[in-house]
């Protein structure tokens, strides 16, 4: 099965360095190692699937490359320099942009408002920064455009919307900025099946534009196989096997999760 | 934020010309409604204020028919005074409300503050426009403190302002002399509400009103058209500027025929403005509705959700010190009865329930500036139109709470209709 690894450190598919790199990573948190050192690359181009069992240290992981979390421990490079992140706001001016599993979206304010939320674009402060409507509509538009989601409407409130929608409206948020990373805890968790995919050729598309993507999933068999270049999988907060998506079945990646069929499917 | 509705048909009709694939339609169904949803829709959203304004009419027409003397020019002018102080103390809670919060010390912040204006005139000879300004300016710390204490300590506001109503209602009981009375006769505090822009100077406020409507709405629209957004000129700006320009004319006519506008009417219009505006075009006032809709998550998009927090509290509290002001005005006086009296009575919770019957959500992330003058028109309406029928005190509470169980409820069925509560 050593065809079904991937060499992680060396170039994803267009054949660059990897964008952000984590190496040697670990975090505790009183005596529980969450990560132990972790090595984790992703490249422009790719989608990496981040699967494991609960408390496998999935989330932490991500956390870390959000700027939530500060690591005990290793490195985090950033288009091949090492970067420290003081907080989530560290991260998205690097250009890595987090979509949460609850989206963090306000339920009262329609999509162009969700979309710029903390970011508005506003007139002159002794106007009160009076917020630019229209321009920040007419982008909110080309952005939507843009990942063919042209029916979601502006000026509903979210709180009306579908969960697909919502969904989309948060994967939108993130590319405003024009990020160079969007990192995806359960994007399709709480998604019909049909959603669910419409979220996976949304996230293919990221890729395609460039862009490297990182995907938290529980979805292995429907969604993590299917969607992604690369299946990274943790378990006891370390990385604990590799895979080619194209090379491997849902079994085995959920075998390598539980700590099954170790030496066939391990990485190391 | 009542100004940017429109798009859809022609960006709709431009992508679906363009050589890009269309959206799946399985996954992102186009918004296709049945009737009911988008009336409840609508009801939600552009046309909130219509059961509100449907009721205020209802309440007109009966107390019209019922009194000879209900519409006319000196009652209405009446009427109107009635509710500045509850209305003005209404629109700083809108601040507040918009948030999920509460401020029950609004009522005292307001007594307590006319008491030190009236006792800093009396004792230290202060002028009466500084002994104004330092209580406004007193409010509006108290609010700030109230905001400070509940975000540093994780307070609920509701438990910081419970307690601080009582004891400013006790600085205030500390503050007033042994005869527990100010009189401000002579001070030219009376003159607030005692006096009347008229003639010229009150049509001039029309134009006013207008050219600010006026300017605003084009700017939006023409924005609008510049970048290439649908926006109908007869909804977006025609209709808006009629409106103001018809309402203004028929209030200024109709007070005009008494005295004039009041000051005090003249100052809740002016507030209501600078409140609309703060609320529906800057950066501040959609804060305040993202907090109230999601504060986690406006947290983690880089708002400054306390500061949000203290500045509102700050705008409650001196909002609520100018609502002390004019009503000591209106008295002639402070007393121990200034700010509601003990615990606030009646003054603390007609000023949420104006709030509230005019649409604001206790829950936060919903409410409008003209919430507080619709609520505060309605419970003035009440109020007013019983005392001309010679009803007393005990129905006009009857008829108070069972108005304001009655818009909750409402309000609360038009948002289940609509989908945008339950999630």
């Amino acid at each position: 099965m050593t065809t079904a690894q991937a060499d992680h450190a060396s170039a994803g598919p267009t054949g660059a360095g990897p964008i952000l790199e984590l190496r040697g990573i670990s975090k505790t948190f009183g005596g529980v190692h969450a990560l132990a050192d972790v090595d984790l690359a992703i490249h422009p181009g790719e989608v990496v699937g981040l699967v494991g069992d609960n408390g496998a240290g999935k989330s932490t992981l991500v956390k870390t490359m959000s700027g939530i979390l500060r690591p005990d421990g290793g490195e985090i490079r950033f288009k091949g320099s090492r970067v420290e992140m003081d907080g989530p706001n560290a991260a998205k001016k690097l250009g890595i942009q987090t979509v949460y599993q609850d989206l963090a979206l306000c339920d009262n304010l329609d999509a162009v408002q969700n979309l710029f939320l903390g970011r508005e674009l506003t007139g002159p402060r002794f106007l009160g920064s009076r917020i630019k409507r229209a321009e920040s509509e007419s982008r909110a538009r080309e952005v939507l455009r843009k990942l063919r989601l042209d029916s979601i409407s502006l000026t509903r409130p979210v709180g009306a919307m579908s969960g697909g929608q919502r969904q989309n409206i948060a994967i939108a948020r993130s590319i405003l900025w024009t990020p160079e990373v969007v990192l995806f805890d359960e994007p399709t968790a709480a998604l019909s099946h049909t959603a669910a995919e419409q979220v996976g050729k949304l996230i293919r598309q990221l890729a395609d534009d460039g862009l490297g993507v990182l995907v938290i999933s529980h979805d292995i068999h429907q969604f993590v196989v299917e969607a992604t270049d690369r299946i990274v999988v943790m378990r006891l907060g370390r990385v604990a096997a590799e895979f080619r998506s194209a090379d491997v079945t849902g079994e085995q990646v959920v075998n390598a999760m539980v700590g099954g069929n170790k030496g066939v499917n391990s990485a190391r | 934020m009542s100004t940017h509705h429109s798009t859809q048909s022609p960006t709709a009709t431009a992508v679906a010309t363009t050589p890009d694939p269309p959206a799946d339609p399985a996954a992102t169904p186009s918004p296709r409604l049945t009737p009911r949803r988008r009336l409840a829709e609508l009801l939600a959203g552009d046309l909130r204020a219509l059961p509100v304004v449907a009721g205020l009419t209802v309440l007109v027409l009966i107390f019209s028919l019922q009194s000879p003397f209900f519409l006319s020019s000196r009652n209405l002018s009446n009427l109107l005074v009635q509710a500045v102080v509850t209305g003005i103390i209404a629109l700083g809670l809108v601040f507040v409300l918009l948030l999920g919060e509460i401020d029950l010390s609004v009522a005292a912040i307001s007594g307590v503050c006319s008491v030190l204006m009236a006792k800093l005139m009396a004792e230290a000879g202060m002028s009466s426009v500084l002994a104004v300004v330092v209580a406004v300016v007193l409010g509006a710390v108290i609010g700030a403190f109230t905001g400070s204490w509940a975000t540093r300590f994780l307070v609920p506001t509701f438990v910081v302002t419970l307690g601080l109503g009582l004891i400013l209602n006790g600085v205030q009981l500390q503050l007033l002399p042994r005869t527990g009375r100010y009189n401000l006769l002579g001070t030219g505090i009376e003159d607030i509400a005692g006096s009347y822009v008229t003639g010229a100077a009150s049509w001039l406020l029309v134009v006013l009103a207008v050219v600010v409507v006026a300017g605003l709405k084009l700017t939006h629209h023409q924005r609008k058209a510049s970048h290439g957004i649908d926006s109908s000129v007869v909804k977006n700006v025609v209709l808006p500027v009629a409106v103001t320009a018809v309402a203004g004319v028929l209030v200024v006519s109709v007070l005009d025929a008494n005295a004039g506008i009041p000051t005090p009417v003249v100052i809740f219009g002016v507030l209501l403005a600078i409140t609309s505006y703060i609320l529906t075009e800057t950066r501040f006032g959609l804060s305040l509705y993202a907090v109230g809709g999601n504060a986690e998550a406006a947290l983690r998009s880089g708002i400054k959700v306390n500061r949000v927090k203290i500045a509102a509290f700050a705008l409650a509290g001196g909002l609520a010190a100018l609502a002390g002001i004019i009503a000591a005005s209106r008295l002639l006086g402070v007393s121990v009865s200034s700010g509601g009296g003990i615990g606030g009575g009646a003054l603390l919770l007609n000023a949420i329930a104006a709030a509230v019957i005019g649409g604001v959500s206790l829950f936060g992330g919903r409410g409008r500036a003209s919430s507080a003058l619709l609520g505060a028109l309605i419970i003035a309406t009440v109020g007013n139109g019983l005392n001309l029928l010679g009803v007393s005190t005990d129905v006009q509470l009857l008829v108070t709470g069972a108005l304001l169980v009655l818009a909750v409820t409402v309000d609360r069925s038009v948002e289940r209709l609509s989908g945008s509560v339950g999630r």
